[in-house]
């Protein structure tokens, strides 16, 4: 496996606030990188530098194995970003937004006319072509901003939020769009907050707290440092009575907000669950397999 | 493609889709024309009207075109663009393409040369059916009407970069500080009729020697020996616009890459 890109131990502060603390992240070819964490954690910060709009303080990146201070401009050519906010010229046409940043990435006319028809077809933007971007609704926009990003070819394509101001039914669409690239080899940086999107998507994801990487693997790798693998959450007037008898019962307890998890070793029916804790005041009791969710909560968030 | 030739194509890129945008918003476009051309057609018709204020009629023209179009549209303009980008978000996608800062730089002052043509064309039209005469070279004309471009430009950018973080504050910003400037700057009125202290505070006005530079020509038919000052201070006050403008862009590009 070849890496596209390699981040080793960057630091980056901004007057004595430090946002990034040594992250380090590989990623190889073809391969979908989640990068998931909360809010300020410095996921932008690490996107910002790997799109070169910012440079960082300590460490290095590489892009295909060549430092990225060294590669200049040609950088910029190997990576395409596709921000949350749909930057795109709204009295432009679809094929208009996708030919202007041919143009500025030097695509022969040739090439652009080819790749945009290819673009323009292949994201179902064909039935727009006369209209003018700001008239599309948001899941269009999103997905002629996503074809965009890719006009160029690029080596990496850099996705921030790519979802975010989108309603269910366009995200899903993304989500199909997103997995058909995956599917012909395109390498991806993605970052999220909906963690379904991640699981859905990714080959890896990697967890972020603080300006570094707490956490990274597959899906299941990650499920697996969840010390359970069901979970209970349980709904009571009595919190820490419930807690004392999980803790008898050997089940580890996490609470997140007013919410208390119970990690427990297999999958229970509800039945054995609330029998397990009779005598508490449990008022409402669900179970599920534990999911990215609870690997996040486990490894990102704080435990109480 | 070589870099000179991605740099041309980068600029050509920049100006076309300016003026496709400009032309999409036909209404912005129509009330960028509908000012100067008022302006036009007021001032020359009290100019004409008045047989003492007649003489000043090819200076009038010469005065609106360079404030009232010029002005509103390659500073004005420019601004906007800036705001526009910052708004739009799609700066920081610029910024993540190979796009140089010169190229875009250069597309703008393109897009805006040619806006500048169309306006001088209309204007002179309509100066020409009320009367008002161009008496000097087309050449050394046209050669002030660039670097005043340049010099609206390089402004533009300056206070676009600086200043103006939404768009409706270009419209306000435009008027606050657009209009004084103007009326300082001889664009309706001779500097004469001004009283004394006006005048005084009218020297340090670029706008003044601009508005001179250009009524010398076409006006009053005046070659480059007759307006050796006027046309220093304009390569002068060209030259710091573009320094300024220039490293307004850059301090525009690190900013907004910070965000």
């Amino acid at each position: 496996m070849t890496a596209i890109l390699q981040i080793d131990g960057v630091h980056k502060w901004f007057g004595s606030h430090q946002v990034l603390d040594g992250f380090s992240l590989n990623i190889e070819a073809g391969e979908i990188v989640g990068l998931l964490g909360p809010n300020g954690c410095g996921k932008s910060t690490v996107l910002n530098i790997v799109c070169q709009l910012l440079a960082c303080d300590a460490g290095q990146v590489r892009m295909m194995g060549e430092p990225i201070s060294e590669l200049g401009h040609r950088a910029r050519a190997l990576i395409g970003l596709c921000a949350q906010d749909c930057a795109l010229y709204p009295d432009l046409l679809p094929a208009e937004n996708l030919h202007f940043f041919a143009r500025l990435y030097g695509l022969s006319d040739r090439l652009r006319q080819q790749r945009v028809a290819e673009l323009m077809s292949s994201f179902g933007l064909e039935p727009f072509a006369a209209t003018r971007v700001g008239k599309l609704s948001g899941g269009w926009r999103q997905r002629l901003h996503l074809a965009v990003s890719l006009v160029h070819r690029p080596k990496l394509l850099v996705l921030d939020e790519p979802t975010a101001a989108v309603d269910l039914l366009a995200r899903m669409d993304l989500w199909r769009l997103i997995e058909g690239l995956r599917d012909s080899g395109t390498t991806i940086l993605l970052t999220s907050h909906h963690l379904a999107e991640a699981e859905r998507l990714c080959n890896r994801v990697a967890l972020m707290r603080d300006g570094r990487v707490v956490a990274q693997g597959s899906v299941p790798e990650l499920l697996a440092r969840v010390p359970g693998r069901a979970v209970a959450k349980v709904q009571s007037a009595d919190k820490a009575a419930i807690m004392q008898r999980a803790h008898h019962l050997g089940w580890p307890v996490r609470q997140h907000a007013d919410q208390i998890s119970l990690l427990l070793p297999h999958h229970l029916g509800l039945r054995e669950i609330v029998d397990a804790l009779d005598g508490t005041a449990v008022s409402a009791v669900s179970v599920q397999a534990v999911t990215l969710d609870d690997a996040y909560l486990e490894l990102v968030g704080e435990r109480t | 493609m070589s870099n000179r030739h991605l740099l041309l194509e980068q600029t050509l890129a920049v100006a076309q889709r300016l003026l496709l945008e400009q032309w999409r918003q036909r209404r912005g476009l129509i009330f960028w024309a509908v000012f100067p051309a008022t302006m036009m057609l007021l001032f020359g018709l009290v100019y004409a009207h008045n047989v003492s204020m007649r003489a000043g009629l090819d200076a009038a023209a010469a005065g609106i075109l360079m404030g009232a179009a010029l002005f509103f549209s390659c500073l004005g303009g420019t601004v906007a663009v800036i705001a526009a980008e910052r708004e739009r978000g799609t700066l920081r996608r610029l910024l993540a393409s190979p796009l140089h800062p010169a190229a875009y730089f250069l597309g703008v002052v393109l897009a805006q040369l040619l806006l500048a043509a169309v306006q001088v064309f209309m204007l002179y039209s309509i100066a020409w059916y009320i009367g008002a005469r161009y008496h000097g070279s087309l050449f050394l004309g046209g050669l002030i009407l660039l670097l005043s471009v340049f010099s609206y430009v390089g402004m533009g950018f300056f206070l676009g970069a600086r200043f103006a973080r939404r768009s409706e504050e270009v419209v306000v910003a435009l008027s606050a500080i657009g209009v004084p400037l103007l009326v300082l700057g001889g664009t309706f009125f001779p500097l004469e009729i001004m009283p004394q202290a006006m005048q005084t505070l009218a020297q340090i006005n670029p706008m003044l020697h601009m508005n001179q530079a250009f009524k010398g020509v076409a006006a009053y038919g005046r070659g480059v020996d007759d307006m050796r000052f006027e046309l220093a201070y304009l390569l002068v006050f060209c030259g710091l616009s573009l320094a300024l403008g220039i490293q307004s862009y850059r301090h525009l590009l690190v900013a907004d890459k910070r965000q």
